[in-house]
């Protein structure tokens, strides 16, 4: 039985597809077989941080309307076994997302026997948004540590509640809060909202937490998911955030300025 | 000539009605203007519905982030519209209105409004509701008394017939005894609402004495005056 998680956040840039990037190659790392799908119809994105643009040539809208098959349009990853991404249309329009032909595209992957499909949601609260989520059994919604991002997942967490299947059949959307770009000196000047804070707001379960991070452009520069990168701050975050996905208890890190030592003190 | 294009009247609800007669959002404003100025203190911050039934199809040319900004421009608070066409809904959600029932008991389907959570209001006198009610969320209980849970976040609404409990922190708007039931209260485990009113009569958190933010606390009507106490 696969279980379809949507990122989703309400606000644009906040990080929902390095975050589905970083989601789905840490699932397919632990031998689950993984499909992510771009949702972005006009703004393709993820194929680029999946480094896997080059090898697009059918696209989630074609699969759609039946001019290509899942099999045809499913890009397997070069850097992880057991990945597959879905790529979206670049030239055409939000309404090629019909409801019906995306929970075809859901219908056949169950088939094809995936464990997991992640749905990058666009930005915003219009159809593209309301396509992504209406399926799924888990929503990880992504926020960042200010007050517009806060109240977008508000509105978003209150959509979850009512226009998707599992709410029309009286059901619950499973609720995860992932907060990204945290920058804990930024926090502490009082600059940006803390974590308990927004917890407080939201009251919803804290998935994660992942650092304002250098590694995050770099890997997108270079096509790789940031969880690739090990010995990266927002790379770990993000390997702890798959973990408590899965049912591991994992102490939240990164939420403390870091101390830096003399020397660094000095030198900067 | 904008003297017809709006017409503002009191409902028994005491939130004042502004009915669109033109989809020319500068008319509007001109007009509603014009009634402002001529009584002031009756209008400064208040909540104001809009209601669309005279516009018809004229509603498709209707800016509605535009005439959203001329009612906040002109001092009133937009509490919500009502009456518009299926094809407008999403537009007016996407504007940041609330979606209002519509008094007369007219066509429009309740799809399309924004997450709201449908009471089903069969014989009973009370509404509870077991989620936060989120920002953009409207609960709508003309027959009773509504009880949340958790918390109303920022940018939520409640509207009762009767009484409000909020056994959490209560963030959004509150409007208590709708239909003009003066002896409505508010009551919530944390005062931190944008607008609490009871039949009609209102106040903003700004004017709140601060001591009150976060406490929880009850809100009444004593004669027209509202009253805000603390609980305990
Ligand atoms: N933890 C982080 N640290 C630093 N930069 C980050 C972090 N997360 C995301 N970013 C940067 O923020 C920008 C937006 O990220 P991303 O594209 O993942 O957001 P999005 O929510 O998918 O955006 P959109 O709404 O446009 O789809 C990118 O430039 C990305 O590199
Ligand atoms: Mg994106």
């Amino acid at each position: 039985m696969s279980r379809i998680v949507v990122v989703t956040s309400g606000k644009g840039g906040v990080g929902k597809t390095t975050t589905s990037a970083a989601f789905a190659t840490g699932l397919a790392m632990r031998g689950y077989k993984t499909a992510v799908i771009d949702f972005d119809v006009g703004l393709r994105n993820l194929d680029l941080i999946m480094g896997c643009e080059r090898r697009v040539v059918y696209d989630f809208v074609n699969v759609i309307n039946g001019e290509a098959s899942l099999k045809q349009a499913l890009i397997r990853d070069k850097h992880t076994e057991n990945l597959h991404v879905l790529p979206a249309s670049q030239t055409r329009d939000k309404d090629a997302l019909t409801q019906e032909g995306v929970g075809r595209v859901m219908d056949g992957l169950r088939d094809d026997g995936f464990d997991f499909i992640v749905c990058d949601s666009p930005a915003g609260i219009e159809r593209g948004a309301h396509m992504a989520m209406y399926f799924a059994d888990d929503a990880v919604v992504v926020t960042n540590p200010e007050v517009s991002s806060v109240r977008d997942s508000d509105r978003i967490l209150g959509l979850l509640q009512s226009k998707t299947q599992k709410a029309e059949q009286g059901g619950n959307v499973r609720e995860h809060l992932l907060i990204t770009r945290y920058s804990p000196t930024r926090v502490a000047s009082g600059e940006m909202l803390g974590m308990e804070d927004i917890l407080e707001i939201l009251a919803v379960p804290l998935i994660g937490v992942v650092p304002e991070s250098q590694s995050v452009l770099q890997a997108s520069n270079s096509g790789t998911p940031v969880i690739l990168d090990k010995t990266s701050d927002a790379g770990q975050a993000y390997d702890d955030f798959v973990r408590r996905f899965l049912g591991e208890t994992v102490p939240h890190r990164f939420l403390e300025v870091e101390k830096k030592g003399f020397l660094k003190r000095l030198f900067g | 000539m904008s003297a017809d294009v709006v017409e503002i009247k009191g409902e028994m609800t005491l939130v004042s009605v502004l009915q669109l007669a033109s989809p020319d959002v500068a008319k509007v404003r001109q007009g509603l203007q014009q009634k402002r100025d001529s009584v002031p203190q009756l209008f400064v911050n208040s909540p104001l519905v809009v209601d669309c039934s005279s516009l018809g199809d004229a509603c498709q040319r209707l800016d509605f982030q535009a005439l959203r900004e001329a009612i906040v421009d002109l001092g009133f608070i937009p509490v919500g519209i009502r009456n518009i066409p299926d094809a407008c809904q999403e537009q007016a959600v996407l504007a940041g209105w609330a979606m209002l029932r519509p008094v007369r008991q007219s066509a429009i389907p309740r799809t399309g409004r924004p997450a709201v959570q449908e009471p089903v209001t069969a014989g009973k006198s009370i509404e509870v509701i077991e989620r936060p009610v989120r920002s953009g969320q409207q609960v709508y209980f003309p027959d009773g008394d509504i009880v949340v849970l958790q918390h109303t976040s920022a940018g939520s609404e409640i509207l009762a017939g009767g009484s409000v409990h909020v056994y959490g922190s209560l963030r959004g708007r509150v409007l208590a005894g709708i239909h003009g039931d003066t002896s409505a209260r508010i009551f919530c485990q944390k005062l931190e609402a944008e607008l609490v009113a009871i039949a009609g009569n209102y106040r903003l958190l700004d004017e709140i004495e601060t001591d009150l933010k976060g406490q929880p606390a009850m809100v009444w009507l004593e004669g027209e005056k509202l009253r805000i106490a603390p609980m305990f």
